[in-house]
């Protein structure tokens, strides 16, 4: 990267991809896109965590509950950054959902690389399109996290 | 870093008391970087950079972290945006 991905100005955050970074991203996005309006798969295992592991009567009212929505944000993330990676700037709303969709897809790709026998804890990555792809997405998420993080309150309110 | 264990199932016999606060709890995971995850608690609670920097490193080398609590309608909705936002969020009632 010649220049930061994500930088703040007074308008919002700034994106700042080369064209083969959006494009890498456009790709990654259909992809998931795919796999998130299509049946179950095991790829998703990571994007729905069980919210009460060992209840099955209450993790199945809950997931009544949340699955539509979680969905529903998740494909309203990933057109936030179709509509903004190339030289986007977003407001506060569109950084968040820029982490999200940035985590799902990493989420994904590491759950890819887990099926694939990679031990996520290591640092020794194989030499691998995914394992690259999975430690650019991390490199965008931490910049953004960098850019954004001006956004919060200096100190919280607790 | 390993799934949340089975004993979270509450013991058998063991009468549920409504009043009781839910915990709201995150769990360690290889993926999510620990930037994202304070800065996610940050963002949802309103803790102050000292406070989810703390939650974050003790979900990292604890391998969890309660980071709210209360009634249960509310611990869900937090778990909610939690896993919303791609962590490893569960709930379970106060022992």
């Amino acid at each position: 990267m010649s220049q930061l991905p994500f930088v703040r100005t007074d308008e919002g955050v700034q994106v700042n991809l080369a064209d083969y970074e959006v494009e890498t991203l456009a790709n990654l996005i259909t992809d998931l896109r795919y796999l998130l309006m299509g049946e179950e798969h095991e790829m998703l295992r990571r994007l729905k965590p069980p919210a009460h592991p060992g209840d099955d009567e209450a993790e199945a009212s809950y997931r009544e509950m949340v699955d539509d929505e979680l969905l529903k944000g998740r494909l309203d993330g990933l057109d936030v950054l179709e509509e903004t990676m190339d030289g986007g700037v977003l407001d506060e709303s569109q950084v968040g959902a820029w982490m999200q969709a940035l985590n799902n897809l990493r989420l994904i790709l590491g759950e890819r690389l887990s099926l694939e026998g990679v031990d996520l804890e290591s640092h020794d990555m194989p030499d691998s399109p995914t394992a690259a792809i999975y430690g650019w997405t991390g490199e965008l998420l931490e910049w953004l996290v960098r850019a954004a993080t001006g956004s919060l309150p200096a100190d919280g309110s607790s | 870093m390993t799934a949340p264990s089975t004993t979270l199932e509450p013991e058998v016999g063991e009468a549920i008391d409504f009043d009781r606060p839910w915990k709201v709890l995150v769990w360690d995971d290889p993926i999510n970087l620990m930037s994202y995850v304070a800065f996610v608690f940050r963002k949802l609670f309103g803790y102050s950079e000292e406070k989810a920097n703390r939650l974050m490193m003790q979900v990292h080398t604890e391998g969890k972290a309660v980071v709210n609590s209360g009634p249960k309608e509310k611990a869900e909705m937090d778990v909610f945006r939690l896993q919303e936002h791609g962590l490893w969020a569960t709930l379970e009632q106060d022992s």
